[in-house]
């Protein structure tokens, strides 16, 4: 027999690599939401339409992780006195992904 | 355009239609995302017993990254539970509605958190400034500095989950 291909369709799919969901396998699906917002990671946050890049996550140092328009909104209030949501420790950013200068260019939105 | 107190609360409101409310609590009204009510009852042995209490939760356009507006109702015959914690005008001195607020609290943490506070109450007492208090409260008990640890003897409550475990 003899196939000849006419057409096809490549499908792609991504995620955040946050270093945990992997790990926790298919049915944690808790894990997979920003705590503030409860948006999937791969969703973006409430401000933004378009998810990826544009919307993109932040790690702490105390390992948590949010869309970081919603994290950055809650550091930016007084109530917060600059912690984390989860445990309360001073927020400090982990080393990101992404090059210092593609992160500040995202932070336009702040 | 949804702000973004919607998006989180219509999340929210589906779980509890799916999942339904811990025991003790229940949903009696949430028509829009300003104002909810439940009913809070402290299941098991305690010193309130055959209570019902109604609380109201009312929410700005900038929840959960500011916190709900938390209270009992105390109108139509309604009563604040006495507790050396809670007004009798229905104003919670609870550190999590205030300074203690965080915005992966939800709307059902905040609930079991009061339910805890009422089961483990020892003695029915009105907080020791509640007179003076009521006669000066503002209609909006966020817009009150509680001293968590001055005069009413408020300390910290702690929610009763873990945050840290529950979302890691």
């Amino acid at each position: 027999m003899k196939v000849e291909i006419k057409n096809w369709h490549a499908v792609a799919q991504w995620r955040w690599d946050t270093g945990v969901s992997e790990a926790n396998g298919m049915d944690d699906d808790e894990g997979d939401v920003c705590g503030i917002c409860r948006v999937p990671y791969e969703g973006c946050c409430p401000a933004c339409k378009i998810p990826g890049d544009d919307c993109p996550l932040i790690w702490g140092e105390c390992t948590h992780v949010f869309h970081m328009h919603c994290l950055l909104k809650w550091i930016g209030t007084t109530a917060s006195k600059q912690q984390c949501p989860m445990d309360r420790r001073t927020w400090g950013q982990s080393v990101p992904i992404f090059s210092s200068n593609t992160l500040s260019s995202f932070c336009s939105y702040c | 355009m949804a702000s973004i107190s919607a998006r989180r609360l219509s999340k929210e409101l589906m779980e509890i239609k799916n999942d339904g409310c811990p025991v003790g609590i229940n949903l009696i009204k949430a028509d829009d995302f300003s104002t909810w009510w439940f009913t809070i009852e402290v299941m098991g042995e305690s010193l309130y017993q055959n209570e019902q209490f109604t609380l109201q939760f009312r929410f700005d356009p900038q929840y959960p990254i500011s916190s709900p507006a938390v209270q009992f109702i105390v109108t139509e015959g309604k009563q604040a539970p006495v507790h050396p914690h809670v007004y009798s005008n229905g104003h919670i001195c609870a550190s999590i509605l205030g300074n203690e607020w965080s915005p992966v609290l939800s709307v059902i943490a905040v609930c079991v958190t009061l339910q805890s506070m009422l089961a483990s109450c020892k003695e029915k007492q009105r907080p020791i400034d509640n007179d003076r208090y009521v006669k000066h409260a503002p209609e909006n008990p966020k817009k009150t500095r509680f001293h968590y640890d001055g005069e009413c003897q408020c300390y910290r409550i702690i929610p009763i989950q873990d945050l840290t475990i529950r979302f890691l």
